[in-house]
């Protein structure tokens, strides 16, 4: 009896961890058509293109803008044009929502608190409204889902993550060309995430750093579109570590990389293109960037103008890439076309290799994913193998900080390596 | 990811040098007025009286129809027209609401009396619309639209729409340049009157309104004022499986003024207008938890034109006629307020100047064949405090040579158009390369009694607009002019009895539009330019039907219009999502019918209208605006008293209370209600 119950228990578990495949999809929609949708894939097919309406009844708003995870059951999605940071389970079930964070960008979380940017000029927080003359970061209680605190940054921040305690901002001034009383910026804000006050301000001298911005440990994969007019586009590799520091701490190199993604093994896949409105065309490339050796060697090598397998050449025929996302779980790879922007578009999946397993019909500008955990990961920790601690992926540890040594690494502790969280029992 | 795409939408102008183009404009009307009135004085260059002359386009075409047989006028064009007591008798603001009754137009509209209204002929585009006030074509440079919500009915004749254009003898060149043509024909005084009107209307709208007019010694005109305002917070509802959203439209209000005069002296006619106006532009009704962010912007518009124009028949079978027309346009669009701390603080003013001149002459050798000719220039000027923005100039002129030959039933038109667009700027990217085309358009016809048959081709191109070349962040001088090719094939059937009259008419065509201008996002950037992008093709079926009929004091009138047309996507053979998928926003089917019936000074009016299913993404089939129905209804009534008439008037709108829209999360305001009192002597 006993060993039948280990066989059946053994088989279902089997069973979970194929189902390894779980990916949200933010469908951005139109602008003010408030037709924001997500879709669900699992497994090689699209589940729903409206998860969120057939699990919640109701539509998930205007402009959906990013998606986190938070812990194990909970994420928390931006919806920029309805002024809500939308909280939803791994289920899609809606928890919670917090209100009035108006024009909110991208998010990152501690898994207490969920901060978001925002290119609006005023916040409701537990204290009362708060006004900004530029843009804010915003600070949500995870017990309440109220805004706590709010830190002033530059003008219309847009990409955000947490490293050390600190929060680092991109701040784009994207509203430039429209408002009279600011040019582009420049800087990356750095705020203490815990008192939310200004540390400081790096200037990357680059202007515009709008786009997707990924996080690799220390690491941050930045974009600059340039002003679309004289200024070229070019990305940035930005050490967080070395921002604390006061060192050098950013590398610039000539290549947009308006959509990025971290890869298991801490590298970045960027695809972006670079559009002057002067001479009206633009040049397109895919990276594989590898920041340490970025950093080391000033940007003289670690980036390569490659993808695995097909992604390349598959990015090259969509009408309109909209995004690109690694499973940090799995490896596999997820890429998305807008297509005509007025209609449907695509979710492409490929092997961790680059091989094209599919081409998946979603809704209006998918551009935004998230990996739901694996049946197995709920639990979420394993030990950490021998085999794999002499491999060459980096260990992290749960602030992000790239472990360089593995000789200090702690008994007892966790660890986040590959992609999962190991614990070092040895 | 989104643009702010309204600014890019709306008109513009310029204040600027007041005096200046006060005395141009007095110059201008001075010069014709003087030519106007001795000519008039001297009989024998001017066989025709000053009515008939004023008429002259009308009496050429009742020459040859009386020729077939004594009917109504009749063009070999495929046309339209309320006019008249049929125009006052519906329910109408504006020359929008007057148009949805056509057959094959389609309307967008954001709502409330403050919406922008722009109309849609065989889903050709907007921008292929020409609408032209006596002939002479109002225009912006800037976006290439018309917003018909500016142009009051009162002081109008009649409303027609012509697809492809209108064939008169004499037209100046723009007449020719458009895929279909709006025209609002000014009401000539026969008479001195003076009217005051008052109206209240649901959602605190008011409006007062004023008109004087002349008839003297051969002269007249007419001075017409109006002053609105209406707050515009209308309630609005949606229900579906996934919302039940209820609310205000908030920032939907609206106050304007319009003065306008217009003097006429046989083949002189003259207007001037002004119309000034604030209103909020209200955004998308979007999922909010809070009521906290309502206002998206606010606009301005001073809207100044004066035109004038005369004609003359200097010889036998020879006949000249000159248009001139100075406009001038400002428009502000501002976001930057205290209470609108979520979005982008814009405050921008745009400033169009543009000055219009046409002259053309027809030549009759025979009575069978009429040549013609006509060269028409533009200068338009524009400039605005947009970012990495210069002013831009541009000289458009067009040139005609048309032919139409009429004989023993058999109608031909043949019309060849060059247009020559160039362009001055200092704006980073360069002027664009001057545009030079020629595009033809030929007719033909046959009547037989009461019958008509015909067909006709057109080829015609809109330039790409100020904005699409030049404005900030999206302009794209390499654009290409976007081409129409249209083919019809019609019937017309007319009858008149003693107590009544019967017209119907049909038409089927197809359409297809080459290189649709398009804002679109680059690929992988986040940035939007204008483009070249689209390929449709269209075919459909126009049908009108109008009967009336009146015995003793009372009178009748039905009218019927009907469209029916496909119109699909065949950019691109290889994306199976859109290729012959249906286009946005075009509805398949859509129907009008209007009953008017009166005895004596009563009168009422039931105006139906059905607009069938549209897509408005092709993403998802659900992503369709619903079919509706509107009623609307109006009854009025007029009294007099010696020689006062005193006038009442109600008008219910959309009687069922269905709040369709024109585009999604845009909600029309539902059932609403408006009292007229009027005063007359």
């Amino acid at each position: 009896m006993k060993r039948l119950v280990t066989f059946l228990l053994l088989t279902l578990y089997i069973y979970n961890a194929r189902a390894e495949e779980k990916i949200i999809i933010l469908n951005e929609g139109m602008w003010q058509s408030d037709n924001g949708r997500i879709s669900y894939f699992e497994n090689g097919s699209i589940v729903s293109n409206q998860w969120f309406r057939d699990k919640n009844k109701k539509k998930i708003g205007d402009t959906p803008n990013d998606i986190i995870r938070v812990n194990d059951n909970l994420f928390a999605i931006a919806v920029n044009w309805s002024n809500i940071v939308q909280f939803i389970r791994a289920d899609g079930k809606a928890v919670a929502a917090t209100e009035d964070i108006p024009n909110n960008r991208r998010l990152c979380s501690d898994g207490k608190y969920v901060y978001v940017t925002s290119y609006g000029h005023e916040c409701e927080t537990t204290k009362g409204t708060v006004y900004f003359t530029k843009g804010y970061v915003a600070k949500i209680d995870l017990s309440n889902y109220k805004v706590v605190a709010t830190c002033e940054v530059g003008y219309e921040p847009e990409g955000i993550a947490l490293y050390d305690g600190r929060l680092f901002i991109a701040n784009t001034g994207g509203y430039a060309e429209q408002e009279g009383d600011h040019e582009f910026e420049t800087t990356v804000s750095i705020v203490n995430a815990s008192t939310m006050t200004l540390e400081k301000n790096i200037d990357t001298h680059v202007s515009n750093l709008f786009g997707e911005m990924s996080q690799s440990g220390k690491y941050l994969c930045i974009n600059s579109p340039g002003d679309y007019y004289e200024t070229p586009p070019c990305g940035l590799i930005f050490d967080c570590e070395k921002a604390l520091k006061g060192e050098d701490c950013y590398v610039r190199f000539d290549y947009p990389v308006t959509y990025n993604t971290t890869t298991t093994d801490g590298h970045f896949f960027t695809v972006g293109s670079a559009f002057s409105y002067i001479t009206g065309s633009y040049e397109f490339s895919c990276l594989t960037i590898e920041p340490w050796t970025v950093m080391k060697t000033k940007g003289k090598s670690g980036i390569e103008e490659k993808l695995p397998g097909t992604l390349q050449t598959d990015f090259a025929d969509m009408s309109q890439p909209y995004g690109i996302y690694v499973n940090p779980y799995s490896g596999y790879i997820y890429g998305s076309d807008a297509g005509s922007f007025d209609g449907a578009g695509y979710l492409y999946q490929w092997s961790p290799e680059g091989k094209l397993l599919g081409r998946h019909k979603v809704y209006i500008n998918p551009g935004h994913f998230l990996a739901i955990p694996p049946a197995d990961w709920e639990t979420g920790i394993s030990p950490l193998m021998q085999a794999l601690l002499t491999s060459a992926q980096p260990v992290f540890d749960l602030q992000g900080r790239r472990i360089e040594n593995i000789s200090h690494m702690k008994k007892g502790n966790i660890y986040v390596k590959d992609g999962k969280k190991v614990l070092r029992v040895r | 990811m989104y643009v702010e795409g309204r600014t890019l939408m709306r008109p513009c102008i310029s204040m600027k040098h007041k005096n200046y183009y006060l005395q141009v404009i007095l110059a201008i009307v001075l010069a014709f007025a003087v030519t106007a009135s001795a000519s008039a004085q001297n009989p024998t260059t001017s066989p025709l009286s000053s009515q008939e002359l004023a008429r002259l386009d009308s009496i050429q075409q009742l020459h040859e129809v009386t020729v077939a047989a004594k009917h109504p006028v009749r063009t070999i064009a495929t046309s339209q027209t309320l006019s008249g007591a049929d125009l006052q008798a519906l329910s109408t603001t504006s020359v929008a609401d007057a148009l949805k009754y056509f057959s094959g137009v389609q309307i967008k509209d954001y709502g409330g009396l403050g919406g922008l209204k722009t109309i849609n002929v065989r889903s050709l585009g907007a921008q292929h619309v020409g609408v032209y006030i006596d002939g002479i074509r109002i225009t912006n440079a800037q976006n290439g639209t018309v917003d018909l919500g500016k142009f009051s009915l009162s002081s109008l004749e009649s409303v027609s729409l012509y697809n492809a254009n209108k064939l008169d003898y004499l037209q100046s060149a723009s007449e020719y340049a458009s895929g279909a043509t709006v025209y609002l024909q000014t009401r000539r005084p026969t008479s001195d009157s003076l009217s005051v009107q008052f109206r209240n209307g649901s959602f605190f709208t008011w409006m007062a309104k004023a008109n004087a007019q002349f008839n003297w010694k051969g002269w007249q005109g007419f001075i017409d004022g109006e002053y609105c305002s209406s707050r515009g917070d209308y309630p609005f509802r949606y229900h579906s499986e996934y919302e039940d959203t209820v609310g205000h439209r908030t920032n939907s209000d609206i106050r304007y003024g319009r003065v306008e005069a217009a003097l006429f002296r046989g083949g002189f006619s003259s207007h001037i207008y002004y119309y000034d106006s604030e209103r909020g532009c209200p955004g998308g009704i979007v999922r909010r938890l809070t009521g906290k962010y309502t206002n998206v912007g606010r606009e301005w518009d001073r809207d100044f034109f004066v035109q004038a124009s005369y004609q003359e028949t200097l010889l036998k079978g020879l006949r000249f006629k000159a248009n001139a027309k100075y406009t001038n346009e400002y428009l502000r669009y501002c976001t930057d307020y205290p209470e609108n701390q979520n979005t982008a603080r814009v405050d921008n003013h745009f400033r169009q100047q543009d000055a219009y001149g046409a002259l053309c002459a027809a030549y009759t050798p025979w009575s069978w064949l009429s040549l013609s000719t006509s060269y028409d220039i533009r200068y338009s000027i524009m400039k605005a405090d947009l970012k990495r923005f210069e002013d831009v100039k541009r000289v458009d002129q067009k040139l005609v040579f048309a032919a139409q030959a009429n004989w023993r039933g058999i109608q031909l038109a043949a019309s060849a158009l060059h247009q020559r667009y160039s362009d001055w700027t200092f704006v980073q990217a360069g002027a664009a390369d001057p545009l030079d085309r020629w595009t033809p358009a030929v007719s033909l016809a046959y009547t037989y009694k009461g019958l008509t048959v015909r067909g006709w081709y057109k080829q015609i191109f809109r330039a790409p607009t100020l904005n699409d070349l030049y404005y900030t962040q999206a302009g794209n001088r390499n654009l290409k002019p976007e081409y129409t090719k249209q083919l019809n094939f019609g019937a017309e059937y007319h009858l008149a009895k003693n107590h009544w009259q019967f017209d119907v008419q049909a038409d089927i065509y197809q359409n297809k539009i080459e290189n649709r201008i398009v804002c679109l996002p680059l690929k992988g950037t986040y940035t939007w330019s204008m483009m070249n992008y689209g390929y449709t093709f269209c075919r459909g079926l126009n049908s009108t039907i109008k009967g009336h009929y009146h015995i003793g004091q009372w009178s009748f009138s039905l009218l019927n219009s009907i469209t029916w047309q496909r119109d699909v996507d065949r950019t691109d053979p290889e994306d199976e999502d859109m290729y012959n998928q249906r286009i946005c926003y075009s509805p398949s089917f859509s129907t009008g019918v209007t009953g008017i019936a009166a005895w004596r000074s009563l009168q009422f009016t039931t105006s139906y209208l059905y607009v069938g299913e549209r897509m408005w993404s092709k993403a998802d089939p659900e992503d369709i605006l619903e079919p509706y129905h509107n009623v609307d209804m109006k009854l009025s009534y007029t009294h007099n008293i010696k020689k006062v008439s005193l006038g009442l008037c109600l008008e219910v709108c959309d009687v069922l209370d269905i709040q369709y829209e024109h585009l999604p999360r845009y909600p029309m305001p539902g059932r609403n209600y408006k009292l007229t009192l009027s005063f007359g002597i």
